[in-house]
């Protein structure tokens, strides 16, 4: 599965001179700073900075892509932790309690153990991609429509998990949202619920929806609050307990593991990534705890769960994008774009014929890793005031940001109108306790669930045992059934085995 | 607010949602009653409307409604968002730069900032620097009054 001879010209690729590194705190800062304001994206600035990328050659062009990539993608976790904004929806799952911990003053361990988690995460899903980079492409050309609805159905069972103590409510919130997630065109060419609206053609904005219904509609909620941490003593920005709680995150092994492990797999397939990845590990977290009530209330364990998927969801897209040329979103879009423009093609051939090239950027990308845990703690402390910062201050402010970075999401006015109807939505929700997680995870899979279904439908020709012929299908069902009753049919198996 | 008007309002958005679901399943069948159209829509809108009617069942007979109570006042957030909503949709006539002044400063004045030149002094650096920014690093024109742009 390894070239040996490869790796060592790998090496001699990246060490040989130092140029290639020159562009990689650069491309990290600036990837953190795209991912930690809202609205602007990883996908954006890897765009805006595509030019540059003329005047490097192909291995400096990748790293600084890269580079970007790896700094976006912790960046978007810091506002879902300390404003409740994710910066993109592969961070929506961070919000779920890494908010709730800056609330209760645990802002610089949150911070931490996101950083410790991303870290973890980039490592463990570069190392993946090193040993495993062509049975994961062959897996991935091996995953059709079937396998996709398969894992976004495992995605929506997360819909009854938020619902926490108003199920019925929580099963409302999450219905509607799924629903709303189909308005507009669909597959067939069939137009649904836009009201004449051209802004809705291609359907409800997820993201500027998230920002209404987690961020704005909390800012909403928290007029009368002085601050965002309450207690006074705890409102202090602390680099020790940053580290600190860098270092905590390692006390849960298994949730980074099987976060890494599921952010890989998932982020490899193209469209559904780093989006449903982070859900799948925040479930699956919750699902196994003792104590799975305490997730959305300031559980660590849910920052790590969610921050180690999303993070390892890059080296899963970086592998459909170098074996197979595909690209799984935005980021990888525009990394198949810098191909382009220095005459490679990637696919199976690229890995064959160029494999130490391949070999160098997976190897960059560990030592990019330590520059972003150098980088995110000089950063993570000038972000971390923001509880400082009294809430008269903090809600216009927050709010305006929200609505210009709808603009800069969407490209028009729908963006910032998007997020002030699902403000409004999110706070009337919040107050008659329906899940407001559960409308945005609907909104998000929604259209994707309808689409996977429909093309599954197609190629079946309606046939149920089409599934039957699918065994990764199968294999995901089976896992998703195992995840859902597998704990309590070991209780009852346990309780029976006790009794006799 | 007392609980009969909570109840009320709690079964008012109940049939808000029952409405949007029933008007979306309507429109949805009238655009295609083709199996592709409805495959999905059709039994999630059919749940959802069934949770509905459990959910009213729920409150109409059950007596947890003080837990339902909300902890925030309508009075001390409804003009927040009318705020919200006016600056929202003004924005494509008074731009990005002037409205989130103008957003910026009004709220500070409603939640009782009465420091004239610290209100207006970092409403004006907010908005100008923040208009600034996002104008810059977009790919396309937004809105202003002042900031030069192409909309």
């Amino acid at each position: 599965m390894i070239d040996f001879d490869a790796v060592l010209q790998a090496f001699t690729l990246l060490f040989s001179s130092f140029s290639p590194w020159l562009v990689v705190i650069p491309g990290i800062v600036i990837g953190l700073l795209f991912g930690a304001i809202p609205g602007l994206q990883i996908s954006m600035a890897m765009a805006i900075f595509l030019p540059m990328t003329l005047y490097m050659d192909f291995m400096q062009a990748m790293l600084f892509l890269t580079a970007i990539f790896t700094g976006g993608t912790f960046g978007s976790g810091v506002p879902a932790i300390l404003m409740n904004i994710p910066g993109t929806s592969s961070a929506i799952a961070t919000a779920f309690d890494g908010y709730p911990m800056a609330r209760k003053g645990k802002h610089n361990q949150a911070l931490g153990m996101a950083l410790g988690a991303s870290a973890f995460g980039v490592l463990i899903g570069y190392i993946i991609l090193f040993v495993l980079i062509k049975p994961i492409s062959l897996l991935v050309l091996k995953i059709g429509p079937a396998e996709m609805f398969a894992v976004i159905l495992w995605g929506m069972t997360l819909i009854a998990s938020l619902s926490g103590a108003y199920m019925i409510k929580g099963l409302i919130a999450g219905f509607s949202g799924l629903l709303i997630g189909t308005i507009g065109f669909n597959e067939t060419g069939v137009l649904r619920g836009t009201l004449g609206s051209e802004y809705l053609l291609d359907g409800v904005s997820v993201v500027p929806a998230m920002m209404g219904m987690f961020a704005a509609s909390e800012l909403l909620r928290l007029v009368n609050t002085k601050y965002l941490v309450e207690n006074e003593s705890a409102r202090k920005v602390n680099i020790k307990l940053i580290i600190k709680g860098f270092f905590d995150a390692f006390n849960y092994p298994v949730v980074l593991i099987r976060g890494s492990i599921i952010g890989v797999f998932v982020g490899a397939v193209p469209g559904v990534g780093s989006s449903v990845s982070n859900l799948l590990s925040y479930i699956e977290t919750k699902r196994r705890d003792p104590n799975p009530e305490s997730f959305g209330q300031g559980n660590p364990k849910g920052v790590i769960a969610s921050e180690s998927a999303n993070s390892t969801s890059e080296a899963g897209s970086m592998a459909t994008l170098l074996a197979l040329g595909i690209p799984g979103g935005g980021a990888t879009a525009v990394m198949l774009a810098a191909f382009s423009m220095h005459n490679i093609t990637g696919g199976p051939q690229f890995v064959r014929e160029q494999t130490d090239v391949v070999y160098a950027i997976i190897f960059a990308n560990f030592g990019q890793v330590f520059l972003l845990i150098a980088l995110a703690l000089l950063c993570l402390p000038i972000l971390a005031n923001v509880v400082r910062v009294p809430m008269n201050y903090l809600i216009p402010s927050v709010l305006a940001l929200a609505v210009f970075g709808a603009f800069g999401l969407v490209g028009n006015m729908s963006g910032p109108i998007t997020v002030l109807i699902f403000a409004v939505i999110g706070w009337l929700f919040k107050r008659y306790n329906y899940s407001v997680p559960a409308t945005v995870i609907g909104i998000l899979l929604g259209g994707m669930a309808e689409s996977s279904m429909l093309h599954t439908l197609q190629i079946s020709g309606g046939q149920f045992s089409y599934v039957f012929d699918r065994p990764i299908t199968l294999a995901i069902i089976v896992l998703l059934v195992v995840s859902l009753f597998g704990s309590k049919l070991m209780d009852l198996l346990t309780k029976r085995s006790i009794k006799n | 607010m007392n609980f009969k008007k909570i109840v009320l309002a709690d079964i008012a958005v109940l049939a808000a949602l029952s409405l949007f679901t029933s008007w979306y399943l309507w429109e949805a069948w009238g655009a295609s009653n083709s199996v592709e159209n409805l495959i999905f829509i059709l039994p999630i809108a059919v749940l959802t409307l069934l949770m509905c009617t459990l959910e009213l069942i729920k409150q109409l007979f059950s007596d947890l409604v003080e837990a339902n109570k909300p902890t925030e006042s309508m009075l001390s957030v409804l003009p927040v968002i009318i705020l919200f909503a006016v600056y929202v949709l003004s924005l494509e006539w008074v731009g990005f730069d002037v409205g989130t002044v103008l957003f910026v400063a009004s709220f500070l004045f409603l939640q009782g900032e009465r420091r004239v030149v610290w209100l207006i002094a970092y409403s004006l650096v907010f908005g100008i620097v923040v208009a600034l920014f996002f104008s810059n690093m977009l790919p396309y024109p937004m809105p202003m009054t002042f900031i030069a742009t192409d909309y």
